[in-house]
């Protein structure tokens, strides 16, 4: 009786086998296929079934199934089943042709080290990440000034580079390229703090007219229109302030005379000089 | 001997229910998705632990959501995790699978990822998944093909409003 | 029937004359000099700065447009859009035909209450009190033109669509540049200074979260108005996080959350602070003083003025605000004054006021 019992589990499992490895059974098609190219599968009758990442269909097959050339942009698994039988590929990206650049950060301070980052991600012209390794070529420049370029060569379809902001603010280019594609970014340079503050002062019609010098940071490019700067006056009557805004390189404002007084100027954290001043 | 037969007979009816119910019940109940997170090799940052803990919770959502709009047939559930070519792609697949009449349904035992790549500026996190994910292919409720279930996929994952959204999910031969 | 109608018009007519008549005898003559601020303070409450100028001396050389325009707010003021509550009054001394009342006026404001305590001479008119009142004649600016070319930041930034690698514009570096937390009345205060350290303007709030011995948050809050929210470049703001019922003790630390977003602002207008002094007002309480002056050519509706105190070794060791109810006219010079409590008062060494502005004719 148990014999009988094995026996009949042995036939019931040698039949779900041998059922399983026939719709097991593959369809002749390749192992890997570039993206955007027909593929003809032959062999294929009747109904056929095809499953992709960007695409799922059911096509009448009369011998030969074909997988137009837009069916197959998408890289990626493809199954392609008829009649029972399935064949799984894969489409792989096709030859680098564009590059999606990240750029950062869009606004740095001048002669800093490291704070410029650029990221290329390489794809082909169906938007598909090209694995392959593929040099991407980086470069950073001010007009007027000497480019920094950097080769990096991608992994899984990753370029990456780190680079020093200039000494000249304006806007940097910061381009990408593969083969003849350029993908361009513009990271603006900016004056770093004020380097020296320094100003003067002369008595007005209302009081005491201050100003400064050209106000720079420690590369002598000119700190930008708009930028804070705070005049102190120190009297008998307490303590007058005016934050004044640079305007074309210089900061000035209207101070009122009490006679002896100390003037001191200041922008962010960065102070200047100091002047006292004797009276009218 | 006929008695014989019988009790062949029906083991081979019981193997056959427990295994289509088990591949039903595993289908209609969508399993939480389970993944394995390393960080341990990203260049050129490393991973900051909030980031690895919310990328972590949105790829497992990712793949429960991409289950439920292949099986739905709805594009639409793939807006709350899927962005760019990713989104674009199953959008496409979706709307295809719709109109002959086909659908997509995903039984996930599981993810081994691992992260490759994190960008300086933290826009841009590379993953290698090597997923056990059988897909059945439906026409109407016929299952007609199984693709296998150990696949490899590329993924690129960026960081959203309040998440980080698959931007390119891409099954490759290998790694 | 006819008559019975018209005798009941002509009653009611009778009436509703005579309940007029008595309403406007409500300008009853002031018997005593606390009474006749008190009178003035009440029409003015009812916004009836007619009836209110009825108990101004004829002496203040005051006409009524300029007393409606100094009681009223003008301009688009804080003072426009405030309302009366309540007033104090107390006579500091008097005689049979003067006295000074001390009148403490509380107004509602949608920033909080506001508090305007005067010293008024009220003096005896024919058997009536009426009150001095000094009306501050403002220096008109004469018939000029001020060329405004400051600059104005605008931000396109890249918008919802999904244009992956495209760039846009990040927010301004802001860096908490002091911070000091204490402890007062009961609750935990945390002050200090945020710069924007970019050169483009910022939109910034400073939130402060407070942990506790276990690493467990016992409270967050934020800057809200003890801050200037707008910063151009390189500009410094204090800001002030209170934490009511929260004990210092309790705390074991305080994580400092400063954010940043881009903005369209202007450079204008330039307010300058004049004459700050640590002084006391009319109640013997420390308050800073000074003037402000709004340097560009439009009005200034609602100046805020934030001030930063600092002890000797430079940290921060207060922060407090005021709202100035009147506007600030171009070029002229405008009172205001910023409580101080005693006990932090004898610690300052050193102090900076910077000041809002909230505009009517300007969107930044």
């Amino acid at each position: 009786m148990i014999r009988k019992l094995l026996l009949s589990t042995m036939v019931v499992a040698g039949c779900w086998f041998a059922a399983s490895a026939a719709n097991a059974q593959g369809l002749q098609v390749p192992k890997t296929q570039p993206a955007g190219q027909e593929l003809r599968i032959s062999g294929v009758n009747g109904t056929a079934y095809v499953f992709g990442p960007a695409t799922a269909f059911k096509a009448k097959a009369n011998g030969e199934l074909v997988i137009t050339s837009d069916q197959l942009r998408a890289a990626g698994m493809y199954t392609v089943v008829s009649d029972g039988n399935s064949g799984t590929f894969f489409v792989v990206a096709d030859k680098a042709s564009n590059v999606a650049f990240l750029a950062r950060p869009s606004r740095v301070a001048t002669a800093k080290t490291g704070v410029i980052s650029g990221t290329g991600f390489v794809l082909d012209k169906f938007n598909n990440l090209v694995m392959q390794p593929t040099p991407v070529k980086f470069s950073l420049a001010v007009p007027g000034t000497p480019a920094e370029t950097r080769s990096e060569t991608s992994k899984n379809g990753v370029a990456f580079v780190r680079m020093d902001s200039g000494k000249k603010s304006g806007a940097a280019q910061f381009v990408a390229a593969v083969d003849d594609t350029e993908v361009r970014r513009v990271v603006t340079q900016t004056a770093a703090d004020p380097c020296n503050i320094r100003f003067k002062a002369e008595p007005s019609k209302d009081g005491i007219h201050v100003v400064t010098d050209p106000i720079k940071d420690c590369s002598g490019n000119a700190v930008p229109d708009g930028t804070i700067v705070t005049f102190t006056e120190t009297d008998q009557k307490g303590r007058s302030t005016v934050d004044a805004r640079i305007k074309k390189g210089f900061a000035e404002a209207e101070l009122p005379n009490e006679g002896s007084a100390n003037l001191s100027v200041a922008s962010g954290v960065v102070i200047g000089n100091e002047i006292h001043w004797g009276g009218k | 001997m006929r008695k014989t037969l019988w009790y062949a007979m029906a083991i081979a009816m019981i193997v056959l229910a427990t295994s289509w119910i088990s591949r039903r019940v595993l289908a209609a109940s969508t399993p939480s998705v389970q993944v394995q997170l390393s960080t341990e090799n990203v260049q050129p940052r490393e991973v900051e632990d909030a980031t690895e803990t919310a990328v972590l919770r949105d790829y497992k959502l990712a793949w429960a959501n991409l289950a439920s709009a292949m099986e739905q047939n709805r594009a639409d559930l793939l807006d709350q995790s899927f962005v760019g070519f990713a989104k674009e792609r199953f959008g496409q697949a979706i709307a295809e699978q719709k109109k002959d009449g086909l659908r997509r349904r995903y039984v996930d035992h599981g993810h081994k990822v691992e992260a490759v790549f994190y960008s300086y500026d933290g826009s841009a996190l590379q993953l290698k998944d090597v997923a056990k994910v059988e897909v059945e292919l439906l026409d109407g409720s016929k299952v007609v093909a199984t693709q296998p279930v150990t696949i490899s996929y590329m993924v690129l994952m960026t960081p959203a409003e309040n998440s980080w959204k698959v931007r390119d999910l891409e099954a490759v031969p290998g790694f | 029937m006819y008559r019975i109608i018209s005798i009941g018009i002509l009653v009611l007519t009778a009436a509703l004359v005579a309940v007029g008549t008595v309403h406007s005898s409500d300008m009853a003559p002031a018997k005593s000099p606390d009474g006749a601020v008190r009178a003035l303070y009440e029409h003015a409450k009812g916004r009836d700065f007619k009836g209110a100028f009825k108990y101004v001396s004829s002496s203040s050389n005051t006409d009524e447009q300029a007393f409606v325009r100094d009681m009223g707010g003008r301009d688009g003021s804080l003072r426009t859009y405030s309302n009366l509550q309540n007033v104090d009054t107390r006579i500091l001394h008097q005689d049979d035909n003067a006295a000074m009342v001390r009148a403490t006026a509380e107004w509602s404001t949608a920033v909080g209450a506001f508090f305007d305590t005067r010293d008024l001479k009220v003096v005896n008119e024919d058997g009536q009190w009426k009150v001095e009142w000094p009306v501050e004649k403002q220096a008109k600016v004469p018939p000029q033109v001020i060329p405004v070319n400051y600059l104005r930041w605008d931000v396109i930034t890249r918008g919802n669509d999904d244009d992956w690698g495209a760039q846009n514009v990040e927010a301004p570096r802001v860096r908490i540049v002091s911070m000091n937390a204490i402890e007062r009345e009961g609750g935990t205060i945390v002050m200090g200074e945020i710069e924007n350290e970019d050169t483009v303007p910022a939109f910034v709030a400073v939130n402060a979260t407070l942990k506790g011995k276990t690493g467990n948050v016992i409270a967050e809050e934020s800057s809200f108005d003890k801050i200037s929210h707008t910063l151009l470049p390189k500009e410094i703001s204090p800001f002030r996080i209170d934490f009511p019922k929260v004990k210092l003790s309790s705390v074991k630390s305080v994580s400092m959350q400063p954010n940043s977003m881009l903005v369209a602002a202007s450079a204008d207008p330039v307010i300058g602070v004049l004459n700050q002094h640590v002084d006391k007002d009319l109640r013997g309480k420390p308050v800073l003083k000074g003037e402000l002056i709004n340097e560009s050519g439009q009005t200034v509706n609602i100046p805020h003025v934030l001030a930063t105190y600092y002890d000797g070794s430079g940290k921060v060791v207060w922060v407090s605000d005021g709202y100035v109810d009147q506007a600030l006219e171009p070029q002229t010079p405008t009172p205001f004054s910023v409580g101080l409590q005693q006990d932090i008062a004898k610690n300052v060494q050193n102090y900076r006021v910077t000041v809002n502005q909230y505009s009517l004719d300007r969107t930044q």
